[in-house]
C-alpha cells in the first residue's frame, strides 16, 4: 500500500505528445508509401532532369547521377521501409511468440535449452546474420533481406516473450482460470497474450525501426533490395561519391530514416500507456 | 463422503516430502478448515484438491470417483463442482479482464448453456456488490470488492466444493470480518474447505478442523471439540501461541 | 522533562494526496506505544517520517522532536547520527531489510562499530566481535557463531526477524520502532518475537513505537495506542480503556471484529 502511496502519477500529456508526433511521423511515411503506388512526381527509372541537379521547383530534392528526381526515389524508399520494417516484425512476431509461449511451457531441461540457444542467436550480430541468409540465397532480394531480419527479431522476440509469459503463468489468475476449466490454449488467449501484449508491441515498434535501420545498411552495403527497388541505404550509398559536391542527396534520404525510426520509437513510448484498463495503476 | 483422502502423500523428490500420510474426509455440507504454519503443506495439499498435482502415492475420491488429473470428462465435472478462492485478490483477477469477463470464466470454459449475463448478475448479488460492477476493471476495486469478485466468479457455476486457500489473510481486519461472514452464508449451502493459518478465523467459520504440521495430520476432529481440549502438543502449541484481547 | 519523541501538527503529502494530516502525540522515555491502523492509515508513513526516511518527493509539515533535535527539514547527516541514537527500525520483511550477501555477523558488526566510533572508541575486532555474539545471544539465537557465519538466506524468517532486531539493538537506541514487526511470521514464531520484544524492551528501558494492525498483537507489548485512519488520529489512550470502550465507530468495529475471533477460540487463552 504504502508503495502506492508513494508513486505519483506522471503527467498523462508526456505521453500524449511523444505518441502525436510518433503517429504523424509514421503516419506521414505511410501516407507517402500509399501515395507512390498511384503517383510519383516522376517516372523513377528514367531520368527526368540533368545529373545532379540542385534542389529546385521541378526537382524539389534535385536529382541523382542519373538525372533521376530525388524526392521520387525517396518516396518509393518510404515503401520499402515499410515493407520491410512489417515484414521483418510479422515474421519475428509470428516466430518469436509462438516459440516463446512455448518455452514458458517447456519443461526444464527443454526450457534451458531453448533459453540458452536464444541467447547465442541474440548474440550473433543482427547484421552478419542477414548478410549471411542474403548471401546464401541465390540473388541478393528484399524478401531474402525481409527473412533475415524476421529470423533475428524472432529470437529477440522469443526471448522476451518467455519471459513476460512465464512472469504472467505465476498469477493465481491463471490458476483460477485452470480450475474454471479453461484449456492451456485458451489461458494463452484469454490471458497470457492480453498481458503480455503491451510490452510486446513496444518491443515491437523498436524492432520495427531496427530492421529499417538494418536493411538500409544491408542496402548500403550493396546486399539488400537491387536497384530497380530505391531504399533509402542504397541512396546514401549511391551520393556517397558525390557527398561534397550534391549533398542534398546524402541528406534528405538519411532525415527520411531518421524521422520514420524516431517515429516508429516514440510511437512505441506513447503505446505503452494505450489499450491498458489500469494505466500503470496496477500492481 | 465428498471428499475423501486417504493416505495421500506428495513430494517433489524422494528426499523433500511435502506431505506424508495425509487422511481425512469431508462431509457433504460440511465446512472444514486445514490449518497450518509455513513448511506445514497446506498449500500443496489445496493444490492436490484442485487437480493441479498428482499425489505421489496415495487416493483423493471425490463422490465414488478417484481423482484422475488425466481424465478429461472426470475434470470437466470436477471442475464445475469444485472452485477456488485465493489468497491475494490482486494476483487473483486478471487486470486486463472486465469483471463480466472474469466472473464469467467458468460458465464459458465449462461450456453451460443460459444466459451467462444473468448468472453474472446473481452471482455479483449473492456477494453483494453491485450490477455495474460487471462494466468495470479489478483496479477500480478495494482489495475486499476485489475478494468479493474471486468469490462470485467461484459460485456462478453453481460447484458443491469451495477450496479457499488463506482466502480472508491478505484482507483488513473490518474487511475481512465481512468476507468471512459472506463465506459463513455460502457455506449453508455447500462444502467449504478453508486453508489458513488463522485459526481464530477457522474457528469462527468452521465446524470441523485438521491441524497439519510439516505434512501431517496432527489433530482433526470438531472444531469446538479440538479448541476446548487440544490433545497434540503441536496444536496446544499453536492455541497458546494465538494473541488475545485484553479482558 | 521533555518527551522522547513529540510529534505536534504532522502532515504528510504526497502529490495532492495528504497521507497524515495534522497528527500529535509523544513519546516518554521508556514508553510503549501502539499506532492501530489498517492499510492506507498512515501508520507507516508516520514511523518513516519520524526517522526521517521519507522519500524526496513526499512533502512533510509540522514539527518531530526526538530527542530534543527536529527532524523535520533536518539535513541528511544530522539525521544519520539522530537515526542510530535515538531510534532504530524493525520492518515487517526481515529479509529485505538484511543485505543478501553480507554474512550475519558481519552485518551486526556495522552498527555496532558506529556506535563505538561515536563514542569516540577505536575498538579492536574481537571486541567487536564479542559484542557481535553477545547481541545474538541477546536475541535468544541458538549457536550464536554458526549465525554469525551465515547468510540471511541460510535462517528461518524468524531467526532472521531475530537477527533484525539484534540489530537494531547493537546502536542502543533510546527508542524502538517495530513496523508490523510480525505480520509476516507464523503465529508460534510470532509468538516467541513478541515475548522477545517484550524482555527487551523491559530490560534496556528503551522506548517502543509499535505499529501494526493486529489489535490483540499490539494489546501484548504496549501500554497506550493511537488508532489512525486515512492518516487522521481517531483515538488516543491506555490499551485496556480503548479496548474496552472505544469512542469512536471505527475503533469499535475493529475492537468488535477482534473479539469476534477471539471469542470463537474459546476460553483457552491467557
Amino acid at each position: 500500500m504504502s508503495a502506492q502511496d508513494l508513486s505519483i502519477d506522471r503527467p498523462a500529456r508526456k505521453h500524449s505528445l511523444a505518441l502525436s508526433i510518433g503517429l504523424a511521423l509514421v503516419g506521414l511515411n505511410v501516407a507517402v508509401a500509399l501515395l507512390t503506388l498511384f503517383w510519383t512526381p516522376y517516372d523513377p527509372l528514367n531520368a527526368s532532369g540533368g545529373r545532379l541537379e540542385a534542389p529546385s521547383l521541378l526537382h524539389w530534392v534535385g536529382t541523382d547521377r542519373l538525372g533521376r528526381d530525388y524526392l521520387t526515389q525517396i518516396m518509393i524508399g518510404a515503401r520499402t521501409a515499410l515493407i520491410v520494417g512489417t515484414g521483418a516484425v510479422a515474421i519475428g512476431a509470428t516466430i518469436g511468440v509462438t516459440l516463446g509461449i512455448l518455452a514458458a511451457f517447456a519443461t526444464r531441461l527443454l526450457d534451458d535449452v531453448m533459453a540458452a540457444t536464444l541467447d547465442i542467436l541474440i548474440a550473433f550480430p543482427t547484421l552478419l546474420l542477414a548478410m549471411l541468409v542474403v548471401a546464401a540465397s541465390d540473388s541478393a532480394s528484399l524478401w531474402s533481406a525481409i527473412l533475415a531480419l524476421g529470423l533475428a527479431i524472432s529470437a529477440i522476440v522469443a526471448r522476451l516473450t518467455r519471459i513476460l509469459a512465464k512472469r504472467v503463468l505465476r498469477q493465481d489468475y491463471i490458476v483460477a482460470s485452470r480450475t474454471s476449466g479453461t484449456s492451456w490454449p485458451g489461458v494463452v488467449l484469454r490471458h497470457v497474450l492480453p498481458n503480455i501484449w503491451p510490452t510486446l508491441s513496444v518491443n515491437f515498434a523498436l524492432q520495427f525501426g531496427l530492421a529499417v535501420i538494418a536493411e538500409a545498411s544491408l542496402s548500403y552495403l550493396g546486399l539488400g533490395a537491387p536497384p530497380p527497388n530505391a531504399s533509402w541505404g542504397r541512396l546514401l550509398q549511391e551520393a556517397q561519391g558525390t557527398v561534397y559536391t550534391a549533398p542534398v542527396g546524402a541528406i534528405a534520404p538519411g532525415i527520411a530514416l531518421v524521422a520514420l525510426v524516431i517515429g516508429m520509437n516514440l510511437l512505441a513510448d506513447g503505446l505503452r500507456d494505450v489499450g491498458d484498463p489500469t494505466r500503470g495503476r496496477s500492481r | 463422503m465428498m471428499l475423501d483422502l486417504q493416505s495421500v502423500n506428495f513430494g517433489y523428490s524422494r528426499h523433500r516430502k511435502v506431505l506424508s500420510d495425509v487422511s481425512f474426509s469431508v462431509r457433504s455440507g460440511a465446512s472444514v478448515g486445514l490449518v497450518g504454519e509455513s513448511g506445514s503443506g497446506k498449500t500443496t495439499l489445496l493444490r492436490l484438491l484442485l487437480g493441479l498435482e498428482r499425489p505421489t502415492s496415495g487416493t483423493i475420491r471425490f463422490g465414488d470417483d478417484a481423482l484422475d488429473p488425466g481424465d478429461s470428462a472426470f475434470m470437466r465435472r470436477y471442475r464445475r463442482a469444485v472452485q477456488p478462492v485465493f489468497q491475494d485478490p490482486y494476483s487473483s483477477l486478471d487486470p486486463r479482464q472486465k469483471v463480466l469477463d472474469i466472473i464469467a470464466e467458468p460458465l464459458q470454459s465449462l461450456r453451460i448453456a443460459g444466459p451467462h449475463k444473468d448468472a453474472v448478475a446473481q452471482a455479483l448479488d449473492a456477494v453483494g456488490l453491485p450490477l455495474d460492477a460487471m462494466r468495470r476493471y479489478p483496479h477500480e476495486f478495494s482489495g475486499g470488492q476485489r475478494q468479493r469478485i474471486a468469490i462470485a466468479r467461484a459460485i456462478v457455476a453453481r460447484p458443491q466444493i469451495i477450496l479457499a486457500d488463506e482466502a480472508v489473510s491478505a484482507l483488513d481486519l473490518s474487511t475481512r470480518i465481512r468476507i468471512v461472514e459472506l463465506f459463513k452464508t455460502l457455506s449453508a449451502s455447500l462444502t467449504l474447505v478453508f486453508v489458513s493459518h488463522d485459526l481464530g478465523v477457522v474457528a469462527a467459520l468452521c465446524e470441523e478442523m485438521v491441524i497439519l504440521e510439516k505434512g501431517q495430520v496432527v489433530e482433526s476432529g470438531k472444531t469446538h471439540d479440538i479448541l476446548a481440549s487440544p490433545k497434540h502438543p503441536y496444536t496446544q502449541r499453536l492455541l497458546a501461541s494465538i494473541p488475545r484481547m485484553p479482558d | 522533562m521533555s518527551a522522547l519523541l513529540s510529534v505536534q501538527g504532522l502532515t504528510v503529502r504526497a502529490g495532492d494526496k495528504t497521507l497524515v494530516s495534522d497528527l500529535s502525540f509523544s513519546i516518554g522515555a521508556g514508553e510503549r506505544m501502539g499506532l492501530i491502523g489498517e492499510s492506507g492509515s498512515g501508520k507507516s508513513m508516520t514511523a518513516m517520517a519520524v526517522t526521517g526516511l521519507l522519500p524526496a518527493n513526499i512533502s512533510v509539515s509540522g514539527s518531530i522532536v526526538l530527542d530534543g533535535q527536529e527532524v523535520v527539514g533536518a539535513d541528511e547527516k544530522h539525521l544519520n547520527r539522530l537515526r542510530g541514537v535515538a531510534t532504530a527500525v524493525v520492518f515487517q520483511e526481515p529479509l529485505t531489510a538484511l543485505d543478501p550477501l553480507m554474512k550475519i555477523g558481519k552485518q551486526i558488526a556495522e552498527p555496532v562499530r558506529r556506535r563505538l566510533a561515536r563514542d569516540g572508541q577505536r575498538p579492536s575486532r574481537a571486541a567487536i566481535d564479542r559484542e557481535v555474539l553477545d547481541l545474538l545471544d541477546k536475541v535468544a539465537l541458538p549457536q550464536s557463531e554458526r549465525i554469525a557465519n551465515a547468510y540471511p538466506h541460510e535462517v528461518s524468517g524468524g531467526q532472521r526477524q531475530r537477527v533484525a532486531i539484534a540489530m537494531a539493538l547493537a546502536c542502543r537506541p533510546r527508542l524502538l520502532i517495530a513496523d508490523e514487526p510480525t505480520t509476516a511470521l507464523d503465529v508460534t514464531t510470532q509468538a516467541e518475537i513478541l515475548r522477545l520484544l517484550d524482555g527487551l524492551v523491559r530490560e534496556t528501558g528503551m522506548a517502543l513505537l509499535f505499529i501494526s494492525h493486529d489489535l490483540p498483537v499490539v494489546a501484548q507489548v504496549v501500554e497506550r495506542v493511537m488508532v489512525l485512519r486515512d492518516g487522521v488520529a481517531l483515538e488516543e489512550g491506555a490499551v485496556v480503556d480503548v479496548f474496552a470502550s472505544p469512542s469512536h465507530d471505527y475503533t469499535r468495529t475493529l475492537v468488535d471484529a477482534a473479539r469476534m475471533f477471539d471469542e470463537a477460540l474459546g476460553g483457552t487463552g491467557s
